[in-house]
């Protein structure tokens, strides 16, 4: 008998909701609250304990949670790693990939968790771990749990798997030949597919195509020297105490700081965040990235109007399409407000 | 035109006093099959070797496959006009025949090449080659040709048109007698359809063939002629299915088409099969893979022109290669779908070992249909064979695609025990982009 431990959050072992999401994690034996989901659908595995985390403490305090859970682990054999079903719960998914990329590099142990596609958590972690499609709140549960488990234990039981279509979890981008006596031979597939193109049938591709969002290039400003210029960064400079928050990869936080009054960054009062490279430069000298003292420079030179009194920070590394859309958005309407007429974005 | 085709089921091959065929088996006079071998003086060693489905055998390194034909009522006798003999003239019309099931392979005794493969007759290797499944006369053997003997890319000249003209030799054994089946391709000129024909939606066949190489000697041929001299041209089916057109020698085998598969190009075949029922097939346009761009750019605007001039409504692309011709193949579908021609592609993908490299160097989202053959970085990980047929170092050694030498993490492509390892790259023919594929590439 194999083992599996699973990770659920403080709602799903019933100690409580949104009041209750600052639990600190704890470990039980056994397949506690919606562990047991999983335990009822495993087939030569058994769940020997289930690991529980408050949202919010996974979410405020994420390096503190995964010591704490990896410390708990040590010592424990398992073969197999669960997270959630999550469902559409953004905070959870987003958990249960953190611990779940925390465990898989510490343990070596395969890691499956299941969300709803608009959980954030899938296009956060897809690319790393199998995150099966799941239902969207908790009337899922017995269904989702059920899906993981079973692909879980022919997983570990090294019996023949299905492509992520087949299967039903979130491809992770990786693509690989597959051989099949019983499939029609190349040619007869493309002519079925050019029959059904031409009648505007519909058919499926092999190779999907994957879509760029092409976005296109503003028009120039007319007159740059009475224009009032924003900066906004992707990487990571922040006041050295980093009030929002933001996280060093796979960003979904950002924050805007008031630089009024400033000539430059000063190393020692802003810093950069940024796991993706050596911050060593950027930390003495922050304008490296966020170039303060050139952009003070072209305003005494009437090169632009002025400079907008805040800037704009997060962090690129490993943040999604989405997260980063999302945050732009967010972002637009104060710099709207301030009336500003074009932004510079700068990168690392 | 109308192309008879003749088909000799070989059930079994072996060697004897008289080049033959009988009851299923044909018979082959090895010094008089050698002696064809022989005609060109740069030929210094060489043997047959017959190699069965089952039959724990592993061949490498393979240059070229040649399915044995021959003419039949016809004043000429050489079966590849342009390459073979000295007669040119235009072919798939008329009555050929053809030994089926089996296939002539040029294998090097020694050395081996960039778009050399291998083939392994049983076992897991055999899912991942056309050829594994057909009984296979190997021309082994070794050559003068001192000026590429150490070269990564070779021309392999004596023995690729030592396959075929061996191919000749065994086909004509078959010219005078009565075929137990014959595949009638028959397929009017453009303008003389009939009603019920024309109606329905008409669709051209792009095949862009291996013209990358600059040098003479490497690329595939049309009638003799290096396409890479060319611009996209319009042929009629037959003349592909019939000896017009020779496989290259340069592109990574798994992505590469040998003359066997234009002989048979199933999905010349497809296409034949749906005409009068569901579609109109027009015909081929055969276009190259030239490496520069404003080359690529001008072969995709001819395809496009002719596909419009033809009338086309619909089109199948196939590109042989990846890589640099995925350019070629994307601009292609690019124009045919803007020109109004609804299209699907076949190719193959690049995803490397972890298959998570972009599948195509160049990716656009009007290519909404394609038909995806295989992954050439797939590591295919062997046993070793009883027998091997050629030389087995020649994956480490000689620079064919998908074999090394070393690797930090995997070791050597061929292990002292004689199992290997290698990508998919090395597999000859694996992809069957002309339309055998039972592969595909799906995402995990």
């Amino acid at each position: 008998m194999k083992k599996a431990i699973v990770y659920i959050n403080q709602f799903f072992a019933g100690i409580g909701g949104e009041d209750k999401a600052d639990h600190k994690p704890e470990i039980r034996e056994g397949a506690i609250g919606g562990a047991a989901a999983i335990q009822a659908a495993l087939k030569g595995i058994e769940v020997t304990h289930t690991v529980i985390c408050g949202d919010n403490f996974m979410g405020s305090y994420r390096e503190d949670a995964i010591a704490i859970i990896s410390e708990m682990l040590e010592g424990k054999e398992f073969d197999v790693f669960f997270a959630g079903p999550a469902f559409r719960a953004g905070r959870y998914g987003v958990a249960c990939g953190e611990i779940s990329r925390a465990v898989t590099a510490k343990f070596g142990v395969p890691v499956f968790s299941s969300m709803n596609d608009e959980n954030p958590g899938v296009e956060m972690f897809r690319k790393e771990m199998v995150i099966f499609e799941g239902g969207k709140s908790a009337a899922a549960m017995r269904g989702d749990a059920a899906k993981v488990a079973e692909y879980a234990s022919r997983v570990i039981a090294g019996e023949p798997v299905g492509s992520a279509a087949e299967e039903g979890y979130f491809g992770r981008g990786k693509r690989h030949m597959v051989f099949d006596a019983e499939m029609k031979p190349a040619a007869d597939r493309a002519v079925e597919m050019l029959l059904a193109k031409i009648a505007g049938k519909p058919f499926a591709t092999e190779l999907p195509i994957p879509k760029t969002d092409f976005v296109p290039i503003g028009a120039p400003i007319k007159d740059l020297s009475k224009a009032t210029i924003a900066v906004i960064n992707t990487g990571g400079i922040v006041p050295v105490d980093n009030p929002d928050r933001i996280q060093s990869a796979s960003a979904t936080r950002w924050g805007r700081y008031d630089m009024t009054g400033m000539e430059r960054l000063k190393g020692g009062e802003f810093k950069t965040i940024h796991a993706g490279f050596d911050p060593m430069m950027a930390d003495n000298n922050p304008n490296v990235i966020l170039p303060l003292d050139a952009l003070r420079q072209m305003e005494k030179e009437g090169k632009i109007g002025k400079l907008h009194e805040f800037f704009y920070s997060t962090v690129g590394t490993g943040t999604t399409q989405k997260e980063a859309a999302r945050m732009a958005s967010e972002m637009v309407p104060p710099i709207q407000e301030a009336n500003v007429d074009g932004v510079l974005l700068v990168s690392t | 035109m109308k192309l008879e085709l003749g088909h000799f089921h070989v059930k079994e091959v072996t060697f004897g006093d008289f080049t033959r065929f009988e009851n299923g088996v044909l018979t082959i006079n090895k010094e008089e099959a050698l002696a064809v071998v022989r005609e060109d003086e740069h030929i210094t060693e060489a043997d047959l070797v017959i190699a069965r489905p089952g039959e724990e055998k592993r061949i490498v390194p393979v240059k070229e496959a040649v399915e044995p034909r021959c003419r039949v009522n016809s004043k000429f006798d050489n079966y590849f006009p342009g390459v073979t003999g000295s007669d040119l003239y235009q072919v798939g019309e008329g009555r050929s025949h053809a030994l089926k099931g089996c296939s002539v392979l040029a294998v090097g005794k020694h050395w081996g090449s960039f778009g050399d493969g291998l083939i392994d007759m049983s076992g897991e290797g055999a899912q991942w080659s056309y050829y594994s499944q057909l009984i296979n006369v190997c021309l082994v053997a070794d050559t003068d040709e001192e000026f590429e003997r150490h070269e990564q890319q070779k021309k392999n000249h004596a023995l690729r048109w030592a396959a075929h003209r061996l191919a000749e030799y065994l086909g004509r054994c078959v010219k005078d007698a009565e075929p137990e089946e014959v595949q009638t391709f028959d397929l009017p000129a453009v303008t003389k359809r009939e009603q019920a024909v024309n109606e329905l939606p008409s669709v051209v066949y792009v095949i862009q063939t291996m013209t990358q190489m600059e040098e003479e000697g490497y690329n595939d041929l049309a009638y003799g002629w290096d396409l890479n001299k060319s611009i996209p041209t319009y042929m009629h089916p037959n003349e592909v299915l019939d000896g017009s057109l020779i496989g290259g020698s340069f592109m990574p085998t798994s992505s590469k088409w040998a003359t066997y598969d234009y002989q048979n190009c199933p999905t010349i075949k497809a296409l034949y099969e749906q005409h009068g029922k569901t579609i109109n097939f027009l015909g081929v346009i055969t276009s190259n893979l030239n490496v520069a761009l404003v080359q690529k750019e001008r072969s995709a605007l001819f395809v496009a022109q002719m596909a419009k001039s033809l009338g086309a409504d619909s089109a199948i692309v196939a590109e042989q290669g990846y890589g640099n011709p995925d350019a070629d193949f994307t601009a292609c579908i690019v124009a045919l779908e803007d020109a109004g021609v609804k299209t699907v592609g076949m190719t193959n993908e690049c995803t490397g070992r972890d298959g998570r490299s972009q599948s195509l160097v160049s990716m656009d989202p009007k290519s909404d249909a394609i038909v995806s053959c295989g992954n050439v970085s797939e590591l295919i990980d062997l046993p070793p064979m009883k027998e091997v047929i050629g030389e087995l170092a020649a994956l480490s050694r000689d620079g064919m695609s998908g074999g090394w030498e070393g690797d930090e993490i995997l070791g050597p492509s061929v292990r002292e025990d004689g199992s290997i390892i290698m990508e998919n790259n090395a597999m000859f023919c694996g992809d069957q982009v002309m339309g055998w594929a039972q592969k595909t590439v799906r995402e995990y």
